[in-house]
């Protein structure tokens, strides 16, 4: 009103000589002469701050009121509202919130520390929406934070039986959700979490995979593994937001202790195994491909994939065998992985078994067409499989004497071979084969039995014979020793299944035992397995033959690598070709320098490489 | 033509040079006869080799023989040809069994300087080289080497030993031959400077692990 009174002064007289308009001038003096009056001044503050803290106290207070004064604050200029009101504002808040923090975590837990942390800062959030300046939502958030969440972060994280790590223990999704958010307000807030996730999650599994309990059940073994990474994909999907740095946290953790057992490829492929045996049956198509991914989620953390590759050659080998296999297609698929995975080189010789596989059933059916043409149909029936040698994991030349009827359509089976085959060369493989045989035993109980090569062999013998020492057994057979005793202690030594005796009735076989055909044989089956085939866990010896063959194969792919790279730089220094060869060689194992260092030295020997005269650390390629 | 009658005036200014050099070659080849082996044509073998000791009286073991076939350049043990022989004398500038033995020490003068030693070093792991083909020297033989060569090397017995009780390698290469020479010549003798991650030889590796362990 005054100003449209003096609205004439205003637009002449103001703008000419360059005073203070009107309305601001009454601002000015309201400013000066009201709010920052001594008397007012502190009372106005004392007021607003006092009504915020019953706010924060749970009272109800005048917002309106709240909203109009800060407005007023706002309208005399920026630095009041700063000065007056929001400077004084954050240092009490400040001072709250320390309080209260201090409060909180000396009597709550975590978890609900962090729902009341949240709350108040929620409250902030609002109050400044409500009557504050928008601003001020920084500034004010910023308080809290720090006060609430980084002065005690260490504290919470590390908290005895609520902190993160029992959250990730019991699958606290909101918690560790409410964890997230917060914590990512503040630096360095996530850093802290991932660390100690990680630290955990080392812990973990490093037990679970050191736990000579463990070790003793390979399934058992990477069931848990695999609940394991899916437990954390979960927390990770769930409560972090996907947040791509925790993912590369969990992908480092797994592979840091996966690869702390070197037995872990063994046991990865022998779970596949069982799985591909008997776990998958009736399982739906889906299901079978996301246990596939899975698995082979787990087969990307190893190092030594090249091992994981032989014992997978010598389980697809029995599977494909003994026709184990539940689905060709669950075989296929995760052979089509493995190579999408690795690449071509890696499972070509697996793909070759298939083709080996498939090419034999052909060959039977030819071969069978010709038996039945011809006019031969009292011999036994032979079902063979024709394996190209070095795609199959076999060990050569254990022969045996196979009895005269098998013999006679081997020979056959041979000549059928090799009269469509010119050129090859067949050697029969006894110590892999299975056989289907008809026994009538004492009370005019006929059984089939099921046994492998070596025990048909034996128990052929027993056509001829009642009762016959080891000795003369093995003279007979030619199996090996080793074999034959083991076959042997199949046949007499399991309860249910002894269709031989042994005399004396002990577990060990001796040179000098008999074995006298069971008359009294009885089972409730027609059918009766007698040995198992089942992939088994390697003895101590088998493993080390295994690594063995595997160190050697991995020689030459070494020296290739060091050749290649050294054809193509000419020179280079001991630093760089380790590192070069460590990538080449990733996708299939982890070399370690010295092992590499010795594949130079022996290049060196060799002549394909020089040591530069002067600088010792230069190779140079010799062409 | 032209060529000859340019050469003329040369010829005739080293013609006195030529005729006693031609003498020189002629005791050389005579001093080599007094030597050589009955059954086989110009070689000493080692009955020869082992006289010629007795005339200069040293061993036969002795490192100036070593030096006397590396100066030959003697490419079979055992054995000099009259090639290697009149090389080697010519070079030496002797004829005759005292002058010889009195050239014997300068040798030693010779292979101080570092680069030549070098040379020596190498030659003397490829002399012991008896087999066509073999590449490898067994650490027996490498053992006496190292010790007729580098014997007074601070590191050397120690790796003597070290190379005696391990197990792992029963034969030295070339490169592990040489690198140790570098090695000796680089390394104090706590081993302070060495650096694994400098490319050394897996071997010297180990032995400085086990030296260390001893210590």
């Amino acid at each position: 009103m005054i100003r449209d009174i003096l609205m004439y002064m205003d637009r002449t007289y103001v703008t000419n000589f360059k005073k203070t308009p009107v309305h601001e001038l009454g601002l000015n003096l309201w400013r000066d002469h009201v709010v920052r009056s001594p008397k007012i001044k502190s009372r106005l503050l004392e007021t607003l701050l006092s009504f915020i803290h019953r706010e924060r106290n749970g009272d109800m207070i005048n917002r309106g009121l709240m909203r109009n004064i800060i407005k007023m604050l706002m309208d005399l200029g920026p630095s009041v509202y700063q000065e007056d009101f929001e400077k004084p504002f954050l240092e009490v808040a400040a001072g709250f919130y320390k309080m209260e923090s201090q409060e909180f975590i000396e009597c709550c837990d975590c978890g609900d520390y962090l729902k009341k942390a949240e709350k108040r800062l929620n409250e902030e959030i609002e109050r400044v929406s409500h009557y504050l300046d928008s601003k001020t939502e920084i500034k004010i958030t910023a308080v809290v934070e720090k006060e609430m969440i980084s002065s005690h972060m260490n504290h919470l994280v590390e908290m005895e039986n609520s902190g993160l790590v029992s959250m990730l223990a019991y699958d606290r999704y909101e918690d560790l959700g409410r964890m997230y958010n917060l914590f990512k307000r503040v630096s360095p807030g996530l850093a802290l979490v991932r660390d100690v996730m990680t630290a955990h999650l080392r812990n973990m599994g490093k037990q679970l995979v050191t736990d000579p309990e463990r070790l003793k059940d390979p399934l058992e073994y990477v069931r848990c593994l695999l609940n394991e990474k899916e437990k954390y994909d979960k927390i990770i999907t769930t409560s972090f937001n996907n947040d791509k740095s925790f993912q590369n946290v969990l992908n480092s953790s797994f592979e840091y202790f996966i690869n702390l057992n070197a037995r872990s490829p063994e046991f990865i492929s022998l779970f596949v195994d069982d799985k591909l045996r008997k776990s998958l049956k009736g399982v739906t198509e889906e299901d079978v491909e996301s246990l596939l991914d899975k698995v082979m989620m787990l087969f990307r953390y190893l190092q030594e994939k090249d091992i994981f590759e032989k014992y997978y050659k010598q389980h697809l080998a029995k599977r494909l065998l003994s026709a184990k296999s539940v689905s060709e297609d669950a075989e296929r698929s995760l052979i089509l992985k493995l190579k999408t995975e690795c690449g071509y080189q890696f499972t070509s010789k697996l793909e070759s078994m298939f083709l080996d596989m498939k090419t034999s059933k052909d060959t039977m059916q030819g071969f069978n067409a010709m038996l039945s043409s011809s006019d031969i149909c009292d011999s036994p029936s032979l079902s063979v499989q024709v394996l190209t040698t070095g795609s199959w994991p076999t060990q050569p030349g254990t022969n045996c004497n196979l009895p005269r009827e098998i013999l006679a359509i081997c020979d056959k089976f041979k000549t059928y071979y090799l009269s469509t085959h010119t050129g090859r060369r067949l050697t029969w493989l006894t110590n892999m084969g299975t056989a289907d045989l008809k026994a009538d035993f004492g009370k005019g109980q006929r059984h089939e039995l099921n046994v492998s090569t070596y025990q048909m062999c034996v128990l052929m013998l027993f056509n001829a014979a009642d009762q016959m020492t080891y000795k003369e057994i093995e003279l007979a057979t030619d199996i090996p020793p080793v074999d034959l005793k083991r076959n042997l202690q199949s046949l007499a030594c399991v309860k249910g299944k002894n269709v031989l005796q042994k005399d004396p009735m002990s577990r060990e076989i001796n040179e000098d035992d008999v074995f006298i055909f069971n008359e009294n044989f009885s089972s409730k089956f027609f059918k009766v397995k007698i040995s198992t085939v089942a992939a088994q866990k390697e003895n101590e010896p088998e493993k080390q033959e295994t690594r063995q063959k595997v160190e050697e194969d991995r020689k030459p792919q070494i020296e290739a690598a060091i050749v290649r790279i050294m054809k193509s730089r000419r020179i280079l220094d001991h630093n760089n070709i380790v590192s070069e060869v460590t990538k080449q060689l990733q996708s299939r194992f982890l070399p370690s320098p010295v092992v590499i260092k010795k594949r130079i030295e022996s290049l060196i020997e060799r002549e394909f490489l020089e040591r530069d005269t002067t600088d010792r650390k230069l190779y140079r390629y010799l062409a | 033509m032209r060529r000859s009658s340019t050469r003329k005036p040369a010829a005739a200014t080293t013609n006195a040079g030529n005729r006693a050099a031609a003498k020189e070659l002629e005791r050389i080849d005579t001093l080599f006869g007094q030597y050589a082996d009955k059954n086989e044509e110009l070689t000493i073998g080692p009955e020869g080799i082992e006289q010629l000791c007795r005339d200069l009286g040293v061993e036969p073991t002795d490192i100036k023989i070593l030096l006397l076939a590396w100066k030959l350049q003697a490419a079979r043990q055992g054995y000099f040809s009259l090639e290697e022989w009149r090389r080697g004398l010519k070079a030496m500038r002797v004829d005759t069994v005292d002058k010889l033995r009195k050239a014997l020490p300068s040798l030693q003068l010779e292979v101080a300087n570092i680069d030549v030693f070098r040379s020596f070093y190498t030659f003397a792991f490829q002399y012991c080289l008896t087999e066509p083909r073999q590449r490898t020297l067994d650490v027996e033989t490498a053992c006496q080497m190292l010790e007729l060569v580098l014997g007074d090397q601070p590191h050397v017995s120690s790796f003597i030993t070290f190379l005696q009780e391990q197990k792992e390698y029963k034969v030295l290469t070339l490169d592990q031959w040489t690198g140790y020479l570098r090695f000796c010549e680089e390394i104090n003798p706590d081993f302070s400077n060495y650096d694994e991650n400098q490319a050394w030889p897996l071997l010297l590796d180990n032995y400085v692990e086990w030296a260390k362990a001893k210590q």
